[in-house]
């Protein structure tokens, strides 16, 4: 019997077993042999949390030499937009009231205002080449779980994938696991907009299942649709940049530009549901 | 034999570390070198396929924690990969930095392929030609090129383990 244990090929047949096992296991969703991971990847979050801390510092150290030029230039034109942005301020501000009051009259259940956000900081990215997948220092201490959606402030990023204690990881429109549903603002068409692995080298999502009469051309705004039920309605995903044809006419797909750049992406927010017995929110839905 | 656990763990957890954050900010053409490929090909060429298999394996696991989708598949294929390789170095000359840019080189290609293999197979086949143009092979050239700066590093460590191995024999 101990023969056999010091037997390699035994070990590595057993090693082998055991692993298939725990792929398998660890391809249901919540099961607790993830937690082999959590362990992991608890260690590595401070160290990654301090490079990216520190590189960041770094790369702002050297650009403040360059920037000092560019930023005098910026500012005068910067001063103008901001006289001309005050006034259109003015009048928004004004619109917004009587959004409301209108909202109000008609009851429309605002779904934003229904969500929490939650900052994060992108810590580590994927370790491949393959896939598109990010880890934030946001996980299960903070209350996020499973498929709450991703956002920044000028559209969406994606979803959370896996929760470990201390860190999540994401997965991101563009890649090619990730499938949202989606509606154009124009039209009110819906779609489905997908990752693209050829697309993804430039940050870019395809469309796919535009109905044959749909009226779409390049600039439209596409959004979420709120069928599906991970992500609420009306975040912005982006804008078309190019319509296609595949084999017909009717067969066609769109290329969409996310709103978000994903080469540059350092702070998300986490979208996450007000509890119920929120006072606040709870008179607001009366 | 301590010694050389606390090293490997060291130089496994700084793999881990740097491909999760710095191999982003490094990119060629979109493409990141793969350090876990390199380090588990050197170790296996330098040492045997004992050590090789269990660093493959340990890093491997580190990346399924860090960023894979299922705990164990990177585990697998690194632990296969460290075997193999270091099957094959016995007739090698284990000194020849040539030798350990083309393992270097072969494993990525043939890692990544069976990679690629497992992440579409389930899904449309999308073209292989493709990736492999533009992910593969750059990658490939990538790590050969990393793999002599982890073959320094790895072999003054192997050193210094046979150095202290041999005076606290001689005690």
């Amino acid at each position: 019997m101990l023969r056999l244990f010091k037997n390699k090929i035994f070990i590595l047949v057993s090693v082998t077993v055991v692993t298939l096992v725990v792929i398998g296991l660890s391809s249901i969703q919540n099961s607790k042999i993830n937690l082999v991971g959590d362990v992991f990847s608890t260690v590595l979050s401070p160290f990654q949390r301090f490079i990216n801390y520190s590189d960041k510092k770094i790369n702002d150290f050297f650009a403040h030499f360059e920037d000092i030029d560019k930023l005098r230039k910026e500012n005068e034109e910067l001063r103008q937009t901001v006289t001309k942005l005050v006034y259109e301020n003015e009048k928004l501000i004004d619109l917004k009231i009587k959004n409301e009051e209108l909202r109000k009259a008609l009851d429309i259940k605002d779904q934003y205002s229904t969500m929490d956000m939650i900052g994060a900081n992108i810590i580590a990215k994927d370790m491949g080449n393959w896939f598109d997948i990010f880890i934030i220092d946001r996980g299960a201490k903070d209350g996020i779980s499973n498929n709450y959606p991703i956002v920044t402030s000028n559209g969406l990023v994606g979803r959370v994938m896996q929760t470990d204690v201390f860190t999540s990881k994401v997965i991101s429109i563009i890649d090619e696991d990730s499938s949202i549903s989606a509606r154009l603002s124009r039209t009110s068409d819906i779609v489905v907009v997908k990752g693209d692995r050829k697309l993804k080298e430039q940050g870019l999502c395809i469309m796919n299942y535009i109905p044959a009469d749909a009226d779409i051309s390049a600039g439209d705004r596409v959004e979420t649709s709120g069928v599906g039920g991970i992500y609420p309605k009306g975040i912005l995903i982006g804008k078309v940049k190019e319509v296609r044809q595949r084999t017909n006419e009717l067969d066609r797909y769109a290329i969409i530009e996310p709103a978000v750049d994903f080469k540059r992406l350092e702070e998300v927010f986490i979208l996450k549901e007000k509890k119920i017995y929120d006072d606040e929110t709870s008179e607001e839905n009366k | 034999m301590k010694i050389r656990v606390i090293a490997y763990s060291i130089l496994i957890f700084l793999t881990a570390l740097i491909q999760s954050t710095i191999a982003d900010s490094i990119k060629i053409y979109g493409v990141k070198p793969n350090i876990i490929i390199v380090v588990t090909v050197i170790v296996a060429l330098l040492r045997n396929e004992t050590e090789g298999a269990v660093i493959g394996f340990l890093c491997g696991l580190m990346q399924d924690a860090v960023s894979g989708r299922v705990i164990g598949f990177y585990a697998l294929l690194g632990l296969y990969l460290g075997l193999i390789i270091g099957k094959s170095n016995k007739k090698l000359n284990k000194e020849n930095v040539l030798i350990s840019i083309f393992f270097t080189f072969i494993s990525t290609i043939i890692y990544e392929s069976i990679v690629y293999f497992f992440a579409t197979v389930l899904r449309a086949p999308l073209d292989f030609v493709h990736s492999m143009k533009n992910i593969i092979l750059i990658e490939a050239i990538y790590n050969s090129v990393i793999s002599i700066l982890v073959f320094i590093i790895v072999s003054r460590m192997n050193k210094r383990f046979e150095e202290y191995e041999k005076n606290s024999r001689r005690y």
